[in-house]
């Protein structure tokens, strides 16, 4: 009924008060993204300014000057790696945990959920200590383990509210047909699960891709690391050329932002569903 | 059948759970349980001779000048964060709700700084902070509003506000999702019944909608104290915990006596009053704020 009234006054202000505020909140991204494509004179002198031309020397020199490239195969390994075995291991203990439920399981659900209050950097340093007494410290392998550790909380909460809404009959029948629960679960249930998937891999693999103290401390020195640490260790490095480092951030920001676009909907059901029941 | 309660151990169960559950006890379990027993060492990190020294590190938490100021500022910059992230939150929330036209350009345009992370956010704003060469002072000569012109992040007396702008600026659109959809589950029937009763807008909204959206602002205001004790990656770029200790909060501290210092096991012991912050916070948001709750 209210799409067919004729547009009020209110509706127009509403719409400018909306329009300043997304100009505010855009500002600083747009402002990485011109300084990106300006000199470094150009940065300094009209820092507010729209850039004059498509100056595109900073991604070169950003290549040149820095091992860049690494940085980026192995931000993209890291999330890559850690989602796969995340969707293999998280989804499964929330099937048990809501599906077979007792006094067991519905402590081990407690028992997860504790872990959203622990600090990582309370952790950390008896974390290093243990990590290297496993050969996972200085190697990929160690930001892995943990980052799928650390997904186990996030992941439970999220796949066991989706799960409440999955009705059991396919299952029955599933299981009437001679499926064992394994075969149960990867054939019947988890392709229904897709959207609470979908959700947790962005969430979480946003969060990897934006992490910065565990591979900055965890992986080998002397060699570039992630793309956030690169980023990092450019704000002291090149004090002088803010231009490569903007270019740097511009390589960080749009994948993030291509997702996004790409996959809006599961931003929003995996955040409304986290904290429905945090 | 699923529900059929087994006796002794279902080892199915067991067997589905285990592999989450292995990696949860060595990678947080044990680290967070050992970081107890360090707190009461003099560990420093790299030597393998690791000396119990009792309540050491406590003492030297409740008596050095070092660890209240980062507990001022951590409170500080906390609360600062919540307060505005949370009110932001909100009135972006109820915008974009209400706005006729463009509601998805807008819900991205506020989420959109979500994105981004803590060390580019940092490095983005360091320099629109700058002096000389930054976009706001810029923008200030500008618009004739030169004599504003600061040093943002040099002034002592602002830096932890301006680490808090950023991090309210990240975090707004964050908590607008769930105020959102808190906001379009409030029925509608019950807003049209209170216009028909000739309750004016302000009144539908304090007496209807907020009382209903509690439970969005308990989640967020718990959720936004959390990740406020925790802020790390701005500092790290924005200040390192500068000028002098202005910026330094309990998060840092730990990080700084840890790394560069040598001193573990006092950062260990840090991280443990840390968590105890936590606890005291969500059982207050447990008692006190969810008893405030309303439910239709």
């Amino acid at each position: 009924m209210r799409a067919l009234k004729k547009p009020k006054a209110k509706d127009y202000l509403l719409l400018v008060v909306a329009i300043v505020l997304a100009i505010i909140f855009l500002y600083p991204v747009l402002f990485a993204l011109m300084s990106a494509f300006k000199s470094n004179g150009d940065i300094l002198k009209n820092p507010a300014g729209f850039p004059t031309s498509l100056y595109t020397q900073n991604f070169v020199d950003l290549f040149a000057m820095s091992d860049f490239s690494t940085a980026i195969i192995n931000t993209v390994i890291l999330t890559v790696v850690s989602e796969l075995l995340i969707v293999c291991i998280v989804p499964l203990a929330a099937y048990a945990i809501e599906r077979r439920k007792s006094r067991f399981t519905s402590f081990i659900y407690t028992f997860f959920l504790a872990g959203m209050m622990i600090p990582f950097h309370l952790y950390m340093f008896p974390l290093f200590k243990e990590m290297k007494t496993f050969g996972l410290f200085g190697n990929m392998l160690g930001p892995i383990v943990c980052y799928i550790s650390g997904s186990v909380a996030f992941g439970t909460l999220l796949y066991c509210s989706f799960l409440n809404g999955i009705p059991l009959d396919i299952e029955e029948a599933a299981m009437i047909d001679g499926c064992s629960p394994f075969q149960t679960f990867w054939k019947v249930t988890f392709p229904l699960l897709g959207p609470c998937t979908g959700s947790m891999v962005i969430l979480n693999g946003l969060n990897i891709w934006n992490d910065f103290l565990m591979p900055y401390l965890v992986l080998p020195s002397g060699r570039a690391k992630t793309i956030t640490v690169e980023i990092a260790s450019f704000v002291g490095q090149f004090t002088a050329r803010w231009d490569i480092v903007f270019a740097g951030t511009i390589i960080s920001i749009v994948p993030a932002l291509i997702i996004f676009c790409m996959f809006q909907k599961y931003f929003v059901k995996g955040i409304t569903a986290g904290a429905a029941k945090g | 059948m699923l529900h059929q309660k087994k006796r002794g151990i279902d080892r199915t169960a067991l067997a589905f759970i285990a592999p989450a559950l292995i990696l949860y006890l060595l990678f947080i379990i044990v680290p967070t349980v050992s970081s107890v027993y360090y707190s009461f060492t003099s560990w420093d990190g790299i030597s393998p001779d690791i000396k119990f020294i009792g309540l050491a590190n406590y003492k030297e938490i409740f008596t050095s000048a070092r660890f209240g100021n980062a507990l001022k500022n951590t409170i500080i910059l906390t609360i600062f964060i919540s307060i505005l992230e949370n009110v932001f939150a909100l009135a972006l929330a109820v915008l974009v709700d209400n706005v006729r036209w463009g509601k998805n350009f807008f819900r991205s345009a506020f989420y959109i700084p979500v994105l981004i992370s803590g060390i580019v956010s940092g490095f983005i704003w360091k320099i629109m902070y700058n002096y000389n060469f930054g976009a706001i002072n810029s923008i200030l000569t500008q618009i004739g509003m030169g004599n504003f012109k600061q040093d943002w992040l040099g002034n002592t007396s602002l830096t932890l506000i301006m680490i808090g702008v950023v991090l309210v600026w990240k975090g707004a659109g964050y908590y607008m999702i769930i105020y959102l959809a808190s906001l379009q589950s409030v029925s509608t029937d019950v807003i049209e019944a209170a216009e028909i009763d000739g309750a004016s807008p302000w009144q539908r909204f304090r007496m209807i909608t907020i009382p209903l959206i509690s439970g969005a602002f308990t989640i967020n205001f718990t959720l936004s104290l959390i990740n406020g004790l925790k802020v790390f990656d701005q500092i790290n770029v924005m200040t390192d915990g500068g000028p002098g200790f202005t910026s330094e909060t309990l998060v840092y501290l730990l990080y700084k006596v840890g790394f560069t210092e040598g001193r573990q096991g006092f950062g260990t012991a840090v991280g443990i009053m840390l968590l105890f912050i936590i606890i005291i916070l969500n059982t207050i948001q447990q008692k006190f704020l969810r008893s405030r709750e309303v439910q239709l």
